[in-house]
């Protein structure tokens, strides 16, 4: 009898180590907090840890103990039952089961909505996302308004929750050195602290407030869409509105796929992103915006033949985006980011997808 | 129409088996090229059983993702036989013909790419299990390209 290798190697896609030791392993972790939880749950319920439980009466035969501390020691043990339980489940479960055998299981048992398809899963479209998020926003012009997908916008929100938080602490410095000035007393190293603190808070205002007028000045992006979702093959009027006051040096629009990969680095969860895909869809020079006005156009939006459509697994996806840049003449270029979802389409590629291909991966002008 | 094209052995797996099976697979499409919703048909010879006595045979269509990702996998179509009276019918000569899906399209990708295979799993009594993996193309995506660097 040949024992299983207990140390393997990853070749290619797969791994050389046996999965029934991996099993295994993980069948003794799970076993070692299940006998973690029931040894220290036992010593609490039982008091043999010293720990008397109270009388009905009333009587706290520990002399401090009550239901509730008591109640919220036994949360410990609980919670390593139900967390080695449920893996030693898992484990039982897919026990001398294929890969296949497994995921056909749980691809039965998973969440899915009354058609019968994974709820974030395109109804007869396995792997693409819905476009639901998509839809809900109707246009005023064209029928479906895209939400937008600033990247901006959380930059803002993490320097406004930084700013605030960090010239809080700055206040509670100040009054305490505040007040050992006013007592007479002189504590350098705390106004040393202080100076270099009210430095860095005073810096973190003004990138807050430079980043806040640059989001405010330069107006909203609206873009609009003919139909959602999209289909390869297929060409689509699409609004684009940009407000604000002055001008733009440029504004341009770019159709982009995305790939998106996520993994395991030792402890630590990895996503990696990629654009393979760019096509330059439009870009208009020296655009005037009227003071409280705004910039408004439409262009044809076409989604090569041949081209991938959305798909999104657990740890991977391919993703599809409009992706605006606009470029006033006084203030930093800025990028607003567009959604969009596209569908497989019926049939298979024209015999120009090749063609049409190779300009979109090159970002060629559409 | 079209030439029937057998797939040699493919990617397979037998850790510690006495046995060196072979199987050999043959799709119904030149090329091995498909489109959505199209019909796929399968046949395969298994070879090297070396006297094994069989316990079960699954039989799978499914996808998987390769790259810089973890590997998910969906299962488009999954079969397994594990009666005695219908082991012949699937083993050492088996076929079945399944109507592919919509989604997802096969997509060599720079880091995420979709492949789409029959899978054909042997299981013996005596020994660890076998599989034998042979990849098929369904959409005829052209591959992505090097990756763009990022608008700024």
């Amino acid at each position: 009898m040949k024992l299983p290798r207990l140390f393997g190697k990853k070749r290619g896609h797969r791994r050389t180590g046996s999965e029934a030791w991996g099993s295994f392993a993980e069948g003794l972790f799970y076993s070692a907090l299940v006998a973690a939880g029931l040894l220290f749950g036992g010593t609490v319920l039982t008091g043999a840890a010293g720990i008397g439980w109270p009388t009905l009466e009333g009587e706290d035969p520990s002399g401090g103990w009550n239901w509730w501390l008591a109640i919220l020691l036994l949360l410990i043990p609980g919670a390593l039952l139900a967390f080695g339980g449920s893996g030693l489940a898992r484990i039982l479960q897919g026990w001398g089961k294929s890969q296949e055998r497994r995921a056909a299981a749980s691809a039965s048992v998973g969440l899915r909505d009354a058609m019968g398809h994974a709820a974030d899963e395109a109804p007869g479209h396995p792997g693409v996302p819905t476009c639901d998020d998509l839809v809900n926003s109707p246009g005023t012009i064209l029928r479906y308004r895209l939400p937008i997908e600033s990247p901006e916008s959380w930059t803002l929100l993490g320097l406004g929750l930084f700013a605030a938080l960090w010239n809080a602490v700055v206040l509670v410095l100040a009054l305490g050195a505040g007040a050992d000035l006013l007592r007479g007393q002189t504590d350098w190293l705390l106004l040393a602290l202080l100076a270099g603190f009210v430095a860095i808070g005073i810096g973190g205002v003004v990138l807050f407030v430079r980043m806040l007028v640059l989001t405010t000045a330069v107006g909203p992006t609206q873009v609009e869409i003919s139909d959602h979702p999209l289909v390869p093959g297929g060409s689509y009027d699409m609004l684009i509105g940009q407000g604000g006051t002055g001008s733009l040096r440029a504004l341009e629009l770019y159709l982009e796929l995305e790939e998106f990969a996520t993994f395991r680095q030792g402890t630590d969860t990895r996503t990696d992103r990629a654009v393979v895909g760019r096509e330059i869809v439009k870009i208009w020079t020296d655009v005037p915006i009227a003071a409280g006005g705004r910039f408004e156009t439409h262009v044809t939006l076409s989604i090569p033949s041949s081209a991938m459509h959305s798909f999104a697994s657990e740890h991977n996806a391919v993703k599809w985006r409009v992706v605006v840049i606009g470029r006033p003449e006084r203030w930093p270029a800025f990028i607003r980011v567009f959604p969009l979802v596209v569908f497989p389409a019926d049939a298979n590629g024209s015999p120009d997808a090749a063609v049409e291909q190779d300009a979109f991966a090159a970002g060629g002008p559409g | 129409m079209r030439t029937p094209q057998v797939s040699p052995p493919g990617d397979s797996q037998a850790n510690g088996l006495t046995a060196s099976p072979r199987v050999m697979v043959h799709f119904d499409r030149a090329g091995r090229d498909y489109s959505a919703r199209q019909q796929l048909v399968i046949h395969y010879d298994i070879d090297g059983l070396g006297g094994e006595s069989v316990r079960a045979v699954e039989r799978s269509v499914v996808w998987y993702t390769e790259g810089k990702g973890e590997e998910d996998l969906g299962v488009h179509w999954f079969e397994r036989i594990d009666r005695s009276e219908d082991l012949p019918n699937v083993c050492p000569r088996g076929g079945f013909e399944i109507r592919l899906p919509m989604s997802p399209l096969s997509y060599e990708g720079v880091i995420v790419k979709v492949r789409w295979c029959v899978r054909v799993r042997i299981f013996f009594i005596d020994t660890r299990d076998f599989v034998s993996e042979h990849v098929f193309d369904l959409g005829g995506i052209l591959p992505a390209r090097a990756p763009l660097e990022r608008l700024s």
